[in-house]
């Protein structure tokens, strides 16, 4: 922490030792799967809100230019890609969680 | 017997104030339970912080050590996330985790409000970080900041993608509020639907009273993972705070 008030010498040299028997003895953080629960949550709230976001800028569009319903119904659909985009994005990342939480318990098991 | 496991979500006036406290315009602004549980996290969450640091020892006490520990965490994220640059939103990011934090502690107490559980509250957080985001990417890069959403690609790849990433980033704080707000409520509400399960049978008298301990058990390890969820949640949510902040910092070239 070097943005503190100048330390004593000693009391640097301590706060070294005590940093480096934390790096020795600390275990490194702990990678836990997502639940199952988590998973669902996160697929329904990345769909859902693309799809909502994007009937909502068609339909504000239309509201502009006096065309509904037809960006309405182009917007729905991009927002609907969209949203499968993101659970494809979403899908990866949970994926990778999972990759590294089984991993890291298998290490721990190997220990 | 019939028990509502939604009812919890109830936002009504608390019992000891039934009366408006003023009027803005011509809507009444009650005291509600959910303005008395914020102000228990705000004010528990305040004498935790200011109580733990204001002897400063160097050998810190055990509060002492709580608050250097969640100081340091919310350190260690924005450092991962934005690197130094991203330290002026320290105290905007440290706000938000703790101040979710305590919402989601606080709403496992047995008789206690869930802050989080609703949409409202979790949408304003978004809804701040976001323009934050947004007027940081515009007053550092100018109209650079909509490069935000080019990506590299031949022409026709190009536009449609455009539009697609944003929509993504519109989007993004109806999904970050949603995914909060939606981990607390299926949470609770589970709870409370096994609770409902355990009293009906245990009233059902015969073996059925002893078939209560079963959803009995599941509240307990439900119970278990809530505490789990309350602490992910929060850092879910600064941890993606930190990243779209970052990227309104850095753009793309940072990842």
């Amino acid at each position: 922490m070097s943005e503190h008030a100048p330390e004593p010498e000693d009391l640097r040299a301590l706060g070294e030792r005590i940093d480096a028997l934390k790096r020795e003895e600390a275990p490194p953080p702990r990678k836990t799967a997502p639940t199952s629960a988590e998973v669902a949550i996160r697929f329904g709230a990345e769909l859902l809100s693309a799809v909502i976001v994007g009937a909502a800028i068609g339909w504000g569009l239309d509201w502009l230019f006096g065309t509904r319903p037809a960006l309405t119904i182009v917007f729905f659909i991009v927002g609907a890609a969209t949203g499968i985009r993101n659970v494809i994005v979403a899908s990866k990342d949970i994926t990778r969680r999972t990759a590294e939480a089984v991993a890291a318990e298998q290490a721990e098991k190997e220990r | 017997m019939a028990i509502n496991p939604m009812e919890q979500f109830e936002v009504k006036p608390v019992s000891w104030a039934p009366h408006p406290l003023f009027h803005i315009g011509h809507y009444p602004i009650y005291f509600t339970n959910q303005a008395l549980w914020m102000l228990v996290v705000f004010v528990s969450l305040s004498l935790f912080l200011i109580l733990a640091v204001n002897k400063n020892r160097v050998v810190p006490t055990r509060t002492q050590s709580l608050a250097e520990l969640s100081y340091e965490f919310v350190g260690g994220m924005i450092d991962m996330t934005s690197g130094p640059a991203g330290f002026r939103f320290f105290p905007l990011i440290f706000t938000i985790f703790m101040f979710i934090l305590f919402c989601n502690g606080f709403g496992l107490l047995p008789i206690a409000f869930t802050v989080t559980s609703q949409i409202a509250i979790t949408f304003f957080l978004t809804a701040v970080v976001i323009l934050t985001a947004i007027v940081t990417g515009f007053v550092r890069h100018g109209a650079g900041f909509l490069k935000l959403f080019v990506i590299k690609a031949p022409v026709i790849i190009m536009v449609p993608m455009v539009l697609l990433e944003f929509i993504s980033f519109c989007a993004r704080p109806l999904s970050l509020s949603m995914r909060l707000f939606a981990n607390m409520l299926a949470g609770h509400t589970m709870l409370k639907v096994m609770a409902g399960f355990v009293i009906g049978l245990g009233t059902a008298g015969g073996v059925y009273t002893v078939l209560a301990a079963a959803p009995e058990a599941l509240i307990v390890a439900l119970t278990a993972l809530e505490f789990l969820v309350a602490f992910l949640q929060a850092y879910v949510f600064a941890i993606l705070s930190c990243i779209y902040l970052s990227e309104a910092l850095h753009l793309h070239d940072n990842h």
